[in-house]
């Protein structure tokens, strides 16, 4: 009984009292462990069904696939687990920003089936935005077994984001830079060292389960001036196609919540859209890697033109699966794109300079691919560091800095949020650590109003008044109703100084004659940063807060910078 | 003070029963009832260490152009000035958050599942969940509008019941309505629980406030319900002493409730009672 009331509160096994900072190691260690784990079945998943499936691709019908997949897949998350449609990462932002990384049990395997229905029937979307939520979700769960603080949440939830792109790409470095500069958006120790140690387990899981395989193996690059050169133009390629595929995603989903339609009737109509595509472009099909795969090769003998129509055909198909309700993420298709991308590019260049002699076109596929995820998620580290990893080829790092950050400055000029945070950023849900709109999400107007305010009536003298102020410390004072108790106004000190030096005017001037009546009020409920909006537009010092007409307390600068010194010590603090 | 009661409302006839119980807690209690007419139907609720998605029936989407109407309609018909929850924060399009900082949630017996399930003997699986995660109690109202007047709180020593007898006191002081405490004497003796009373230091509280203190000596505590008045709140902890306390409601807890029809409020383990 009682090793079972032990296994209850692991929280107070003796191992895990001894240091925060081990604690959160070991479970880093679980949690990189179960969502590398995660990663590996939907993975396997999806091979599993491209074995199904493959021997049904020559029939024409089989443009109904993806129909039938993204249907499928909508009404599992509508009807079954009752979650949105999407990848889920803005849901893991928006938690990590405002709930300290809450969240629900069932994010932990939804997007897993899910997106295995859309992809694996041959919708055009990634498995790798579905695990990052995975992860997450079991990394805020296990913090919840654990009865972590909500910092410790935030790192695990990072852990499960990292021990998840590290085991389906096999790429350690890429999962723990993904965490960080995308998820959690802070580069503090306390955070990097239990999202490395995931990342570790999470490929040793996907290794020991999958063997250990660079995804797409490529051979040397001998890498010239005039290629370096080159890559800005092609900086610039990748910056467009990410901004039209951005645009793309966004118009889809407009236009596709304007049928009046039940939500897996829109997904299978995408879904069948993408199908027919596939019919003439089986390249644009499910995750697309044996694409990237030949064209690193060197293989893709395509034309100009048609590379070119497949680049904007896969940017339609990702768009129609992805915006029309099929469950699945972008990573995976933007490294598609970006290779398409980099192959037009490379097969342009040769078309135009044919006498000079460029680096094999394989090496501009990768930097394409680079742009693309750098250009989409503006986080330049993380698609540095996964087309490194992935492709296992150190030789293209100098063209890959500077791919990567071209397109990232370009699509941040012209989106200045990327595609993950734009819904965050429009509704001010994105709150970085240690930043003002952070710091004020985090206090509420009740923990700040001051309460040692005396109220006084409508009906008193200014005698009897100023005998209040001479015990209070405060300058305002509230005006309430004497019979109903009502909030009627308010009275500040200064209202008062021109009858101050004048003791006849001491019992002819009642404080509803002199009281301010028309103040502006605050709610309880109010957002901290509408107050100080409020109070800054109004040059006030301090406002009173009224709820049901009855006065609560009084708001001040002085108070609320104090609260908001102690919560940015707190956030920005090295400590766990 | 400006205590709260959350209600999610129900545009339909049971909802308008709740609602009125909700309005009647609320003015015994002097607490503001804020009414959340959902949009959709599934919400959050973020707690301080668990987040819990509440799937509404559909029977809280009908109607939606009287909603607003006949939600305040019943609210000035009470003297009660109304207040509406408008969610600002949305973790998805259609998921909208509810913000937990209330003082009590006022619910049905179920608010996910089907309408039908709100006999006796079932509490919604969501319902749980936001007892054992809220730091308010939950009220489960009866299934017809029932004034309650008199407190009746269930007392069994551990940490929950001592929550609920304090709750028990803060009511009684703040309604003056008529306290009575119930205790099962199953192993124990009385002067068992007298001491616990003592080791805690409410002493004072118990004989200010406490009418009678009933102690159940009969074999089931069924055949001792029948002692508790019908037209009672019954105030008591949800989770007991036994090796599951946290998993699952205390055996007391669940007899309870599948016994008697009156107006519950539960205290959960994250609910620390001021009297």
């Amino acid at each position: 009984m009682r090793i079972f009331q032990s296994w209850r509160f692991p929280a107070n096994w003796t191992i895990f009292r001894l240091d925060d900072r081990l604690l959160l190691i070991l479970v880093a260690i679980i949690v990189g462990s179960c969502s590398g784990l995660a990663s590996v079945v939907l993975n396997r998943s999806l091979m599993l069904m491209f074995d199904w499936f493959h021997h049904l691709r020559h029939y024409w019908w089989i443009f109904v696939l993806p129909a039938i997949g993204a249907a499928l897949s909508s009404l599992f998350l509508e009807k079954i687990v009752k979650e949105g449609a999407g990848h889920g990462v803005p849901e893991v932002i928006y938690s990590v920003s405002r709930y300290g990384g809450l969240l629900r049990f069932r994010s932990s395997f939804s997007r897993l089936i899910s997106s295995a229905l859309t992809i694996g029937s041959g919708g055009s979307a990634g498995p790798e935005a579905p695990v990052v939520i995975s992860g997450a979700a079991i990394g805020s769960n296990i913090a919840k077994y654990f009865s972590l603080n909500d910092r410790q949440r935030v790192t695990l939830v990072g852990c499960g984001a990292a021990g998840a792109i590290s085991s389906i790409f096999n790429a350690p470095i890429a999962g723990m830079v993904f965490a960080i500069e995308v998820i959690i958006g802070e580069w503090k120790s306390v955070n990097i060292v239990p999202i490395a140690i995931a990342s570790v387990a999470g490929t040793e899981i996907s290794r020991i389960l999958q063997g250990n395989q660079i995804p797409f193996s490529h051979r040397l690059f001998n890498i010239s001036h005039m290629d370096i050169l080159a890559c800005v133009g092609l900086a610039v390629l990748t910056a467009v196609a990410s901004i039209l595929l951005t645009r793309l995603l966004r118009s889809m989903d407009k236009i596709a919540k304007k049928l009046p339609a039940p939500l897996w009737i829109r997904a299978a109509i995408g879904g069948c859209a993408v199908g027919l595509i596939g019919l003439f472009l089986p390249e644009v099909l499910g995750k697309g890697y044996h694409v990237v795969q030949t064209t690193i090769e060197g293989a893709f003998s395509q034309g100009l033109v048609i590379v070119g129509v497949a680049t904007i055909a896969k940017i339609v198909a990702t768009a129609l699966t992805l915006g029309w309700g099929g469950s699945g993420g972008i990573f995976a298709p933007c490294l598609v794109i970006g290779c398409l991308a980099g192959l037009t590019y490379h097969h342009g260049l040769a078309l135009l300079w044919p006498s000079v002699t460029w680096v094999n076109q394989g090496c501009f596929a990768l930097l394409g691919m680079a742009g693309l995820i750098s250009g989409m998620l503006q986080a330049p580290l993380t698609g540095i560091f996964l087309i490194v990893e992935i492709t296992g080829g150190y030789e293209v790092i100098l063209p890959l800095i500077i791919v990567s950050a071209i397109t990232t400055s370009l699509c941040h000029y012209i989106e200045p949020a990327a595609y993950y945070m734009k819904e965050l950023v429009d509704y001010g849900h994105l709150l970085r650590p240690g930043t003002d709109a952070r710091v004020l999400s985090d206090l509420n107007v009740s923990e700040l109003v001051e309460k040692d305010c005396i109220a006084v009536t409508q009906n008193m003298l200014l005698r009897d008044f100023i005998n209040i102020v001479k015990k209070s410390h405060r300058n305002y004072f509230p005006v309430e109703n004497e019979e109903t108790g009502h909030f009627m106004g308010i009275i500040h000190l200064d209202d008062i100084r021109q009858y101050l030096f004048n003791p006849v005017m001491y019992d002819t001037v009642f404080l509803g004659q002199i009281m301010n009546t028309k103040v502006e009020v605050i709610d309880p409920d109010d957002d901290l940063a509408d107050v100080i909006r409020k109070m800054d537009a109004n040059r006030l010092f301090s406002m009173p807060v009224v709820v049901n007409n009855r006065f609560i307390g009084l708001i001040s600068k002085g108070h609320l910078l104090d609260q908001y010194r102690r919560e940015l010590m707190v956030q920005t603090s090295q400590s766990i | 003070m400006n205590h709260q009661l959350l209600h999610i409302f129900r545009n339909s006839s049971l909802g308008r029963e709740t609602l009125l119980q909700s309005i009647y807690f609320s003015k015994q209690t002097k607490v503001s009832p804020v009414i959340y007419i959902p949009k959709s139907n599934k919400f959050l609720m973020y707690f301080e260490n668990d987040v819990v998605q509440i799937d509404l029936d559909n029977s809280y989407l009908m109607f939606p152009d009287t909603a607003l109407e006949h939600a305040t309609e019943l609210l000035e018909q009470a003297g009660v000035e109304p207040r509406f929850l408008d969610p600002k924060h949305y973790t998805a399009s259609t998921l909208p958050d509810i913000h937990t900082n209330f003082d009590y949630m006022s619910c049905p017996r179920s608010i996910v599942d089907l309408s039908s399930k709100i006999g006796l003997g079932y509490i919604g699986p969501r319902v749980r969940r936001i007892v054992k995660s809220a730091q308010f109690p939950v009220l489960i109202t009866s299934p017809v509008y029932k004034k309650w007047e008199s407190i009746a709180v269930f007392f069994g020593g551990s940490v929950n019941a001592f929550n609920a007898l304090k709750l028990g006191f803060r009511i009684c002081r703040i309604s003056g309505m008529p306290l009575d405490v119930f205790t099962l004497l199953e192993n124990k003796s009385q002067e068992s629980y007298e001491k616990l009373i003592k080791e805690e230091n409410l002493e004072t509280e118990m004989s200010h406030y406490v009418n009678n203190w009933h102690f159940l000596k009969n074999r089931t505590l069924e055949e001792n319900l029948y002692d508790v008045p019908h037209n009672a709140l019954v105030v008591l902890g949800a989770y007991g002493h036994h090796l599951l306390k946290d998993i699952v409601f205390g055996s007391k807890m669940e007899k309870i409730q599948s016994t008697i029809s009156n107006n519950l409020l539960i205290v959960g383990p994250n609910y620390t009672a001021a009297i």
